[in-house]
């Protein structure tokens, strides 16, 4: 896996929670739950007026969750068709780096789906 | 070719996945679709409720409608539609199976989610899209229920997911909060469009339109069709459409016209009308642009007179115009009809 850390990965689609792939181990060994979890995050971050800006062109790209152990890394996916796509990464907290991480995971995001 | 019996389609997914079968799985009713299968797995899925790979990347300025065009014309007939694309460079590998994946998904969801419905296997039919994905039946299937859970979990009425979208006169609520989806929705909403329509019009996934449209019920924001059905479901009596209702129609810009805006002979409306468009073919010809009652009537434009100058003769011989407003308005109330029918 190229992000140093990284326990496990996926692409979720999030308006049902469908997880498209998925790589390495999920939190509880639940590829599914983590998938259906990811969604509802990212649909009540979407819904909230606390994350979504007013502004234009301020789109949401991405959430961090910090466990004791860990980090919930969460990534839009932009596609221009129409599509929801989410990408998380899952990271040990002592031997990840989230900043590393973020960046690995922007640069991942934009590959997905650029030439 | 069998011929078609209900049954559920589902089920019958996973006997032909069993057997390992290659061809195409129809599923007929209402909204009905398609589900491709290669060697038992599934390859492509369509349905008229979901916008296909073209409608999503067309819709969306992804790719131009002749791009799009021209890679039709030239890989439908040898099924490397998606390959083709691909090989010059039009999508990305990413881009492609993403598409692809979502537009099969999506349109499974309305093919395979009625618990009976008249359906056929097409023994060795392929889809022109080509080798893009394949995917396991049985996670299709899991995913199709699941995704009719969710639904219910929302807002319990399948009717919304058919029934044309009418939005409340007044909101039931006092601050209303909306996704630009269901703003989308909202906006291009004219209780005439049913939600396939919309989708369809918007490129929008068919199952996300139909999430939105669940949610906007729950909340009171569009009119419940049970309710409507009730008070209108007379034989002699159809609703006409809302006036109030403002849908704006979706267009791409269109071409500036550099003909004459007089018409020069008989004031002939198609002399005005641009020869050459780059819409993509979908866009419904209902160049209309009179209201729901079909009263206005728009005259051809005239050249700047004198004043006490008489109407230059050709017009006035055209006179008086055709009137096809009425025509517009009887087909709409059959149109309606049929739906209450339904």
């Amino acid at each position: 896996m190229a992000i140093p850390g990284a326990f496990g990965a996926g692409i979720v689609d999030y308006t049902t929670g469908f997880p498209i792939a998925s790589a390495g181990s999920a939190p509880n060994a639940d590829h599914d739950a983590a998938a259906a979890g990811t969604a509802d995050v990212v649909q009540a971050a979407n819904s909230r007026s606390l994350f979504v800006s007013g502004v234009p062109h301020d789109l949401l790209e991405d959430l961090i969750i910090t466990t004791a152990g860990g980090y919930h890394l969460l990534r839009l996916v932009p596609t221009d068709f129409d599509s929801r796509l989410v990408l998380w990464v899952w990271l040990d907290r002592i031997h990840g780096n989230l900043a590393v991480a973020r960046r690995r995971m922007q640069t991942l995001a934009d590959q997905l789906v650029a030439r | 070719m069998k011929p078609s019996k209900p049954a559920s389609p589902g089920r019958l997914l996973t006997q032909v996945a069993g057997e390992r079968r290659t061809g195409a799985l129809v599923v007929g009713g209402h909204p009905g679709g398609t589900v491709y299968l290669v060697e038992g797995t599934v390859s492509y899925a369509e349905s008229v409720a979901a916008p296909g790979v073209g409608e999503l990347l067309t819709a969306s300025g992804r790719l131009a409608g002749r791009t799009w065009q021209a890679a039709l014309d030239a890989g439908t007939s040898r099924a490397q539609v998606g390959p083709l694309l691909l090989e010059q460079g039009h999508l990305t590998q990413g881009e492609l199976e993403l598409c692809v994946l979502g537009a099969l998904y999506d349109a499974a969801y309305f093919a395979l989610s009625p618990a009976s419905a008249p359906a056929d296997f097409l023994d060795g039919a392929g889809h022109w899209i080509g080798p893009v994905i394949r995917v396991d039946a049985a996670a299709v299937n899991r995913e199709v229920r699941r995704r009719g859970r969710l639904l219910d979990e929302i807002f319990p009425d399948a009717r919304v997911d058919v029934a044309p979208v009418n939005p409340v006169p007044r909101p039931p609520l006092q601050r209303v909060t909306l996704t630009a989806l269901q703003w989308e929705l909202l906006v291009h909403c004219d209780g005439q469009r049913t939600p396939a329509d919309l989708a369809q019009l918007l490129g929008r996934a068919g199952y996300a339109t139909i999430q939105e449209l669940r949610r906007l019920a729950a909340l009171g924001l569009i009119e419940q069709p049970a309710v409507r059905d009730r008070t209108t479901d007379k034989p002699d009596f159809v609703r006409l459409p809302r006036t109030t209702g403002t849908a704006v129609d979706v267009r791409r810009p269109a071409l500036p016209v550099d003909g004459p805006t007089v018409p020069v002979h008989g004031g002939s409306a198609i002399a005005r009308l641009p020869a050459v468009s780059g819409d993509p073919p979908r866009q419904s010809p209902e160049p209309d642009p009179s209201n729901a009652n079909g009263t206005t009537f728009r005259s051809p434009r005239l050249s700047r007179r004198k004043p006490g100058a008489k109407l230059p003769k050709d017009v006035l011989a055209a006179e008086p115009p055709p009137r096809t407003g009425t025509d517009e308005v009887l087909l709409k109330r059959i149109r309606t009809a049929l739906r209450a029918l339904r």
